[in-house]
């Protein structure tokens, strides 16, 4: 029994220590550059103190930004995410269904296309949107959308949508007879929602404020694109700033990270104390069909505001990156004559482009592949072995996702300066980074199909003798392959539009596509960028195409 | 005689640090079927996964076959996939992306064996259980019933010397159950296989089982046949949860005992004659008297011992029964019967009893 127990120990110990190593070791660089008090050219430090954090001081303009831009933005985007949410669960709102699938769309334009488009459409002086207003006599702009407002509206627009499913799922877990009660006994409407319905749901409402104002908090790309012209930073990109200008301020920066993620991980961890304790309404996690409340004729209203969220955030940034893709130069009415598809020639030309297309493709390929059975193994020892530490594995394999993917990334530069490996600059650290910052998103994603998969299943298989490796052959494997193709392809997405990890670490030999995309936007034209955006949307399209045609095929023939 | 072909020697199952079964030991003869009996969280499901080594013990020795599976003493844990047996899942486990063919094949294709005979003992098991026309349907397209019969064809088809049932039956309707209750008896009669079958359902363990074993809270309450759990309960758990038994507290009079029978008076001088079946007495002691054991009728029975007049206090007409609320001794025992003509609340009658089916209770 001992001798039993004692293997199963070193073994747990074994992985459970390995995946730590993996997930805090860049963490572990920051902490040491943020204390770093000494001589600058000296690794490890000379000398330790809290210089750095007190010289954050110096720069509250900074973080009065970033509240302030986080705040709006989680403001705007649970007002959004509230108000769709209580629509599309609530009321009878016509084509519910086209709504719904509709909301998950601006996900995938991502903020950096969003920002791109919005700054187009609302910049101060050439923002089509101005121009327009100028057409009809005004002399003052309409929008300002490198003002932090206009940040903040980006922001929320294109990474608010968490909060619409995540306020959806506390609407969809209430049990309608609670109100139904209340009617019952005599409570009016109005009664109802005041004492039954909003008590109710606030905490899910909090717990989703706080999540989100630790998203927007780390939140990266519209501030780059939209603040750093205007000099306005946040916190985000003012690290990127220090670790990116000549000479770097590494020390500063990585206190300002530190910092950051200290904020974000306490954030996080309210979060989910709140979930864990459970909120009265999501008991024992069940789905009820919510009562829906009969509108009338406002139900056309309800309608006209969901789908001017997705005109916002989907058809306007979309169609406005294909208008300004198409002209030499961007304006609201353009001539026959001034329409060209030189700018899509030329990206498709340009070395940039093709390599670190390429490279981006290989690495989507190498990191889905990889980080996909990875994460199944990951998912499937948390879930379903017997393996000791379990519970410590689980929290360390989602650690990276409490770190803004930047300050993760610059940690993990700052380690490998060091580590005497020579994979800095090459496009392994980025593969590295790619693994590690997604291995969170790939193994929930697994767990969430796996924990539906009935235990005796795999059961049945061992009581019949099968071992372990063919047990994961004959049957879990294949009765997981829906999750399994569905996590390569979120995993695969999301390592070709990843921006924060690799603009840090992408080296001048290692350019991967979205980091190029947007240096073509500070240093050549918007609608040269604006060409380049929308070929890499069409090559992601394309591969998501392909890996369906592929797995669908796959899946046939099995059946 | 034969050796055990199971034998669970003090076995314990803990949870961290609660101790949530045992210590428990049982021994099954080759051939026989032995029915683990419980209410929902007695820890029988736990005791059979154990068993088939999908659970492991923190204490106690499982061994089969003459091998010895568990010991905490030796060390020993063999895996499950290693223990030869074979077992059905309440919820069935049918793998839905195989065919029914592949899953009743999955225990032969482990073990190698060459394609001609797969063939066959697949046939051969689905046969067994009138679904040799299904091979080659997809397993997702059964119904609950098919798909307990695959499960079953699956368990037997490798010819293992041990079956586990773990609630088969629990996820069919009743109809059903009570045809496949004597399917399965008689199929593992057919085959002479060793099994140990878990359930909360009384009559299940009673119609087929070999030996029974009632628990509660992770400890054993009663060992015996069929016969002797329901006629002779050992304790007021047994007797309350095995079938409707009226439990009846008094005081022994030993002067008044004899002819091997217990006195005992039940109040006020009323007194019911019982038998001991070599129980431990005190002074105060619970009696079990089956329901279905009290007689009432209309005219004095003609006995020396255990009759007494009643009055009739409520008559709840069941369709095949008829439950008759009596009070007797100043304490209303309930009686069931076959209709009884003309019974209706408020009359009198007479209540009468074997002493033989008055059985003493220990603790």
């Amino acid at each position: 029994m001992r001798r039993i127990s004692l293997r199963r120990y070193a073994g747990g110990l074994a992985v459970t220590l390995s995946v730590a190593a993996i997930s805090l070791y860049p963490v572990y660089y920051l902490l040491q550059a943020a204390f770093d008090v000494g001589d600058q050219d000296v690794r490890p430090p000379a000398a330790y103190g809290l210089d750095n954090f007190i010289a954050i001081g110096d720069y509250t303009k900074i973080l009065g930004n970033t509240l302030f831009v986080a705040f709006a933005a989680t403001l705007m985007a649970l007002v959004f995410g509230f108000a769709t949410a209580w629509i599309l669960n609530r009321t009878d709102v016509p084509f519910k269904r086209t709504l719904e699938q509709a909301m998950a769309v601006p996900y995938y334009v991502t903020p950096l296309l969003g920002a791109f488009a919005w700054s187009l459409l609302g910049s101060p002086e050439s923002g089509l949107i101005n121009q327009a207003w100028f057409g009809l006599g005004f002399t003052d702009p309409l929008i300002d959308i490198t003002s932090p407002f206009g940040i903040a509206w980006v922001m929320a627009l294109f990474e608010g949508a968490v909060a619409f499913v995540m306020i959806g799922a506390v609407m969809k877990s209430m049990d309608p007879s609670l109100e139904e009660a209340s009617q019952v006994i005599g409570g009016s409407r109005l009664h109802t929602i005041f004492r039954i319905t909003l008590p109710l749901v606030l905490p899910g409402v909090l717990g989703a404020a706080i999540y989100v104002f630790a998203e927007m908090m780390g939140s990266f790309s519209a501030a780059l694109v939209l603040g750093t012209p205007a000099r306005f930073y946040v916190i985000t990109t003012a690290i990127y700033q220090l670790v990116s200008q000549y000479p770097p301020r590494i020390p500063l920066a990585a206190a300002m990270g530190v910092s950051l993620f200290g904020v974000m991980f306490l954030m996080l961890f309210f979060y989910r104390r709140m979930i864990a304790r459970g909120s009265f309404v999501t008991v024992g996690g069940k789905a009820f069909r919510p009562r829906v409340i009969r509108m009338g004729r406002l139900r056309w209203a309800m309608f006209g505001i969901c789908a001017s969220y997705v005109l916002l955030a989907v058809v306007l940034p979309m169609a406005t990156l294909a208008f300004a893709s198409v002209q030499k130069l961007t304006v609201a009415l353009p001539k026959w004559s001034d329409l060209t598809l030189e700018h899509y020639r030329e990206a498709m030309d340009m070395n940039a482009v093709q390599q670190a297309l390429g490279n981006s493709l290989m690495l989507g390929l190498a990191t889905a592949t990889i980080g996909g059975l990875v994460a199944f193994l990951l998912a499937w020892t948390i879930q379903r072995s017997k393996l000791p530490f379990r519970g410590a594995l689980e929290y360390l394999v989602m650690f990276p996702q409490s770190v803004p993917r930047l300050v993760f990334a610059f940690g993990m530069m700052w380690a490998w300066l060091v580590i005497p490996l020579p994979i800095y600059g090459t496009i392994w650290i980025l593969l590295i980074a790619y693994l590690t910052v997604f291995m969170p998103l790939g193994v929930r994603t697994i767990t969430g199909v796996m924990v539906q998969l009935d235990k005796s299943l795999d059961e049945c298989g061992r009581v019949c003798g099968a071992s372990w490796a063919m047990r994961m052959r004959t049957i879990t494997m294949p009765l997981l392959k829906p999750g399994l193709y569905a996590t390569w392809m979120l995993i695969f997405v999301a390592s070709v539009r990843e921006l924060g990890a690799s603009i840090l670490l992408m080296g001048p030999h290692s350019k991967v596509i979205t980091p190029s995309i947007v240096e073509s936007w500070f240093a050549t034209s918007s609608e040269l960028t604006a060409a380049m955006a929308l070929i890499q949307t069409a090559v992601i399209g394309v591969a998501i195409a392909i890996f369906t045609l592929v797995t669908r095929r796959a899946s046939q023939h099995k059946v | 005689m034969t050796a055990p072909h199971i034998e669970v020697e003090n076995l314990e199952i803990s949870y961290g640090n609660v101790a949530t079964v045992g210590p428990v030991s049982f021994k099954v003869m080759p051939g026989e079927q032995l029915t683990l009996l419980g209410p929902s969280g007695c820890g029988k499901t736990t005791t059979l996964r154990a068993l088939a080594g999908l659970e492991q013990p923190s204490a106690g020795s499982i061994r089969i076959g003459g091998v010895t599976m568990f010991s905490d003493v030796e060390g020993i844990d063999i895996p499950a996939e290693k223990r030869g047996l074979s077992m059905v899942f309440q919820s069935y486990a049918i793998w839905p992306h195989m065919s029914v063919f592949e899953n009743v094949a999955y225990g032969l294709r482990v073990r190698k064996r060459p394609a001609a005979e797969v063939k066959e003992r697949v046939h051969a098991a689905l046969d067994l259980v009138q679904m040799g026309s299904f091979a080659d349907r997809p397993a997702s397209a059964l119904s609950g019933g098919q798909q307990q019969r695959v499960a079953l064809a699956r368990a037997c088809a490798f010819s293992p010397t041990v079956l586990l049932f773990d609630e088969p039956l629990s996820n069919l309707d009743a109809k059903l159950r009570g045809d496949m209750r004597i399917e399965l008896r008689e199929l593992q009669h057919r085959l002479g296989v060793t099994s140990v079958y878990v359930t909360h359902d009384l009559e299940e363990a009673l119609a087929m089982s070999d030996q029974v074993v009632v628990m509660r809270a992770g400890q054993i309450e009663q060992t015996a046949s069929p016969d002797e759990i329901y006629n002779l309960p050992r304790t007021k758990f047994v007797a309350d949860f095995v079938g409707s038994s009226n439990l009846i507290t008094g005081r022994v009079r030993p002067e008044l005992s004899g002819d091997g029978l217990i006195a005992i008076d039940v109040a006020d001088g009323v007194i019911l004659h019982a038998t001991q079946y070599g129980r431990r007495l005190g002074d105060d002691v619970t009696l079990s008297v089956r329901t279905v054991h009290l007689r009432v009728t209309k005219l004095q029975p003609d006995a020396a011992r255990n009759v007494w007049p009643v009055t009739i206090r409520r008559a709840v007409f069941l369709g095949d029964m008829t439950q008759l609320h009596v009070i007797w001794a100043g304490r209303e025992v309930v009686v069931r019967c076959t209709a009884l003509d003309g019974v209706a609340a408020g009359q009198t009658a007479w209540l009468s009893v074997d002493p033989a089916h008055c059985v003493v209770l220990e603790g």
